[in-house]
């Protein structure tokens, strides 16, 4: 049984569908990241799953059962970290992280140590008075200092500098280690790529890819240039799997069809190879070749 | 670019996004003076019958300021018009610019109204021109608290304070009758309308004082605002506790610390009416032995009462009772709030369960009032009980007061049920409070018929000591609230939490 499994879940908002036949899961003990243009319905399928929205259609199921139905018995077993963190008022950071924690069913209190010590976080602020990344730091040391199963994090790292985000994949990557669940909303590639171990990119409300880094690679091309004993043939122009080549006399410039590379090379060792680099698809092209379609 | 860059845009921006507001607050104003003026016409003299005004003009004028300037900069929209072409106090006085708009026109259309309802011009004059000076006083009042401090929240309760302050104070001096304590008078910005006595042979110069007063407090909140940074206060924000009390471990918890400040406010500004009125309650008698017609409307609003204490006590427990469903109403429109500001997301997404949440807020909200509401009756019927020298007289007015209680119940299982099942719609319980507010306060003097008066939530209630206790009415009532919130409570469990 999956940690998280939706099903061909549809949420509407009056007239327009946030989610569409969306169908995706997380397996136990994996890190997964979540990804999509603003709007796509990250943060709408985040709400289902901690049973704040009630799914028009399909079934939802997370940690064995129905966020719908038994919130507050499964809300236990996760943390929750909101991608704007709105603290109140009136309570310093100390207080929220104690109180979030004990709602939750207890806190480590050596942990919480820890975590403000790593995060670099003062606990005796007053609530309006933390910048955007200081409310994300509070929201994820309440987080990550109970001992529960499933991560649930939207954003978590938008508004963290980039010290405090290595501290942050530091802290995820034992979180993993640990047997933790993670769902991991985000935009900063860089971060999906060194922590996730799946990926599921969402559009309009539908996923249109999921599986490990390596595989969604396979569904794209490599950039190639080579420099060759003898002129290039034209005819190589319009091999199969070959795109956007340039042509200028013993260079050639092109993308690759990752399935097609075998053959391609044979044909260019067979006219000489002096220098090649071959780039492999950055996450960055995966996701703007997702985005683009969308715009 | 000079120092009134911008003004022209933001005071349409400002006037945009306050409109609903000063609206409402200018009409029911509107309507209110009139009403009460032409209830007391041959009693009272107008300006005696309108602390009640000055008070709301005052109340007006804070939130309204304070709305408009650091709250909006609280919530960092400021921020973003101040990159663009705007100079350092346009935000500021683009507010001020469309406050006293709003004092203005309150005071053109209270002077119009009284004048409609055949009251003397020139003592119309003074009085709206009065009004609408107190109100620009409150205003500055408020402007200068918003530059003190980062949060509107404490900006909204320093000028309330102030306000409160005022209006001690003409107690204070209204109780003392002459010599130097009366003079403390001059110092209550809420007594400077009725000091230039319109109706009696006004005294113009004394206008000069607000209109003073409002000058030096914007041209300081104006220096204010020039000696600090933007998002500050001038007080510096206090450190608090690292780590949570042990009373803050549940819903209950977090919901006593958000509504501690409110809760503690209230009590003591109602001790201190309960005090005041109690305190009047035995000179009244004479009083009113004096003047047949007031005698004859509180009759009427005592429910015809043969003594005129009893009268008096409740008259007062009427209006008492709808005031404590406007504070049920605003303490359970806290939920509302926390889910507006994404607050609810937070802990419904800890093992907190909605009924919980739900039952937090709601314990506060028909709790506390409740309670207040029947130790006013006890503090009001304090200084009768001495004088006569029975402290019966105590229980039964609390008693009395309880049996009041299930009307504001009633309008909080309003406001549960709408916030359980259309949550857009939160404006319905006001409009029930603000309804049985306006018919427990002129209705009955106004002479209205009884069947209008008496088309509130506290219709059924028997108004003891001059009715007798009718168990059946107040039980019936109560089970009315609690069918509403029971109904609102499912709603609750059932629709989406959105963030609104």
């Amino acid at each position: 049984m999956d940690a998280i499994e939706l099903v061909e879940v549809t949420k509407r908002f009056g007239a327009t569908t946030a989610l569409d036949q969306l169908t995706m899961s997380v397996a136990h003990g994996e890190v997964h990241g979540f990804l999509g243009p603003n709007g796509s319905g990250k943060s709408t399928t985040i709400r289902l799953l901690l049973g704040l929205l009630r799914a028009d259609s399909g079934t939802v199921r997370m940690l064995g059962g129905d966020p719908w139905g038994e919130a507050p018995t499964l809300h236990r077993r996760l943390a929750y970290v909101p991608g704007d963190v709105a603290l109140w008022p009136g309570l310093t950071g100390g207080e929220v992280i104690d109180l979030l924690g004990r709602l939750r069913g207890g806190i480590d209190t050596t942990r919480r140590a820890q975590l403000l010590e790593r995060f670099d976080l003062d606990p005796t602020k007053k609530g309006t008075t933390y910048s955007k990344g200081n409310r994300q730091k509070v929201a994820l040391v309440a987080a990550l200092a109970s001992d529960v199963e499933l991560l649930l994090l939207d954003e978590p790292t938008s508004g963290l500098d980039p010290l405090m985000e290595a501290q942050f994949r530091a802290v995820i990557s034992g979180e993993r280690d640990r047997g933790r669940t993670v769902l991991l909303s985000s935009h900063i590639l860089s971060e999906v790529e060194h922590l996730c171990d799946r990926v599921s990119i969402i559009r309009a409300g539908q996923i249109v890819e999921s599986g490990t880094l390596a595989e969604l690679r396979h569904l794209t091309r490599t950039s190639v240039v080579a420099e060759l004993a003898a002129p290039v043939p034209e005819a190589l122009a319009s091999a199969p799997g070959v795109h956007d080549a340039q042509i200028e006399g013993h260079r050639l410039t092109c993308q690759v069809d990752d399935t097609e590379l075998g053959p391609v090379m044979s044909r260019l060792s067979a006219l000489g190879i002096r220098a090649i680099t071959s780039t492999p698809p950055t996450l960055e092209e995966l996701f703007l070749r997702h985005y683009d379609e969308s715009a | 670019m000079n120092g009134a860059t911008g003004l022209g845009e933001l005071v349409r921006l400002a006037a945009r996004r306050s409109r609903w507001f000063y609206l409402a607050w200018v009409l029911a104003l509107t309507l209110v003076v009139p009403a009460t003026a032409a209830a007391y016409e041959q009693i009272i003299d107008p300006a005696n019958a309108d602390l009640l005004i000055t008070t709301m003009t005052g109340i007006m004028g804070v939130l309204g300021i304070v709305r408009s300037t650091r709250a909006q900069e609280e919530d960092g929209r400021i921020e973003l018009l101040r990159s663009g072409a705007v100079a350092r106090h346009v935000p500021l006085v683009a507010g001020l610019v469309v406050g006293l708009a709003a004092c203005a026109a309150l005071g053109v259309l209270v002077a119009v109204a009284m004048i409609v309802v055949g009251a003397p011009a020139a003592g119309s004059v003074a009085f709206g021109g009065g009004l609408a000076l107190v109100g620009a006083t409150f205003l500055g009042i408020g402007a200068v608290a918003a530059q003190l401090t980062a949060s509107a929240r404490t900006a909204n309760a320093l000028g309330l304070w102030t306000l409160a302050a005022a209006y001690t104070l003409r107690a204070v001096a209204d109780g003392s009758g002459e010599g130097a304590t009366a003079r403390l008078a001059w110092a209550s910005p809420v007594q400077w309308m009725a000091l230039a006595r319109p109706y009696a042979d006004e005294r113009w110069w004394v206008l000069a004082l607000p209109a003073a007063a409002t000058l030096l407090l914007v041209v300081g909140a104006v220096a204010l605002e020039a000696g600090r940074d933007h998002g500050a206060g001038l007080w510096a924000a206090r450190r608090g506790r690292a780590t949570a009390p042990e009373r803050l471990r549940d819903a209950s918890g977090l919901a006593w610390r958000l509504h501690r400040g409110q809760v503690v406010g209230w009590s003591i500004g109602m001790l201190l009416f309960a005090l005041a009125m109690g305190s009047l309650s035995t000179s009244f008698g004479e009083m009113l032995e004096e003047v047949p017609q007031l005698r004859i409307i509180f009759e009427r609003m005592g429910g015809g009462a043969e003594r005129l204490v009893e009268a008096f006590f409740v008259a007062m427990l009427s209006i008492v009772s709808v005031v404590m469903a406007v504070l049920a109403v605003s303490l359970f429109g806290r939920l509302r709030e926390q889910e507006e500001r994404g607050h609810a997301e937070l802990v419904l997404s800890t093992a907190l369960s909605r009924r919980r949440l739900l039952g937090s807020h709601l314990a506060i909200a028909a709790l506390v009032p409740v309670l207040l509401l029947a130790v006013v009756g006890a503090v009001l019927a304090l200084n009768q009980s001495r004088s006569v020298g029975d402290w019966s007289i105590v229980a039964e007015t609390a008693g009395a007061a309880l049996a009041l209680a299930p009307g504001g119940l009633v309008a909080l299982g309003i406001a549960v049920l709408v916030h359980g099942w259309a949550p857009r719609l939160g404006w319905v319980a006001w409009v029930v409070v603000g309804w049985s507010l306006f018919m427990a306060w002129v209705g009955t003097a106004l002479d209205l018929p009884e069947w209008l008066t008496r088309l509130t939530p506290w219709a059924a209630l028997p108004q003891l000591p001059v009715e007798g206790m009718d168990w059946t009415a107040v039980l019936v009532t109560l089970a009315v609230a609690v069918l509403l919130v029971a109904a609102g409570a499912v709603g609750y469990r059932r629709r989406d939490i959105t963030g609104l």
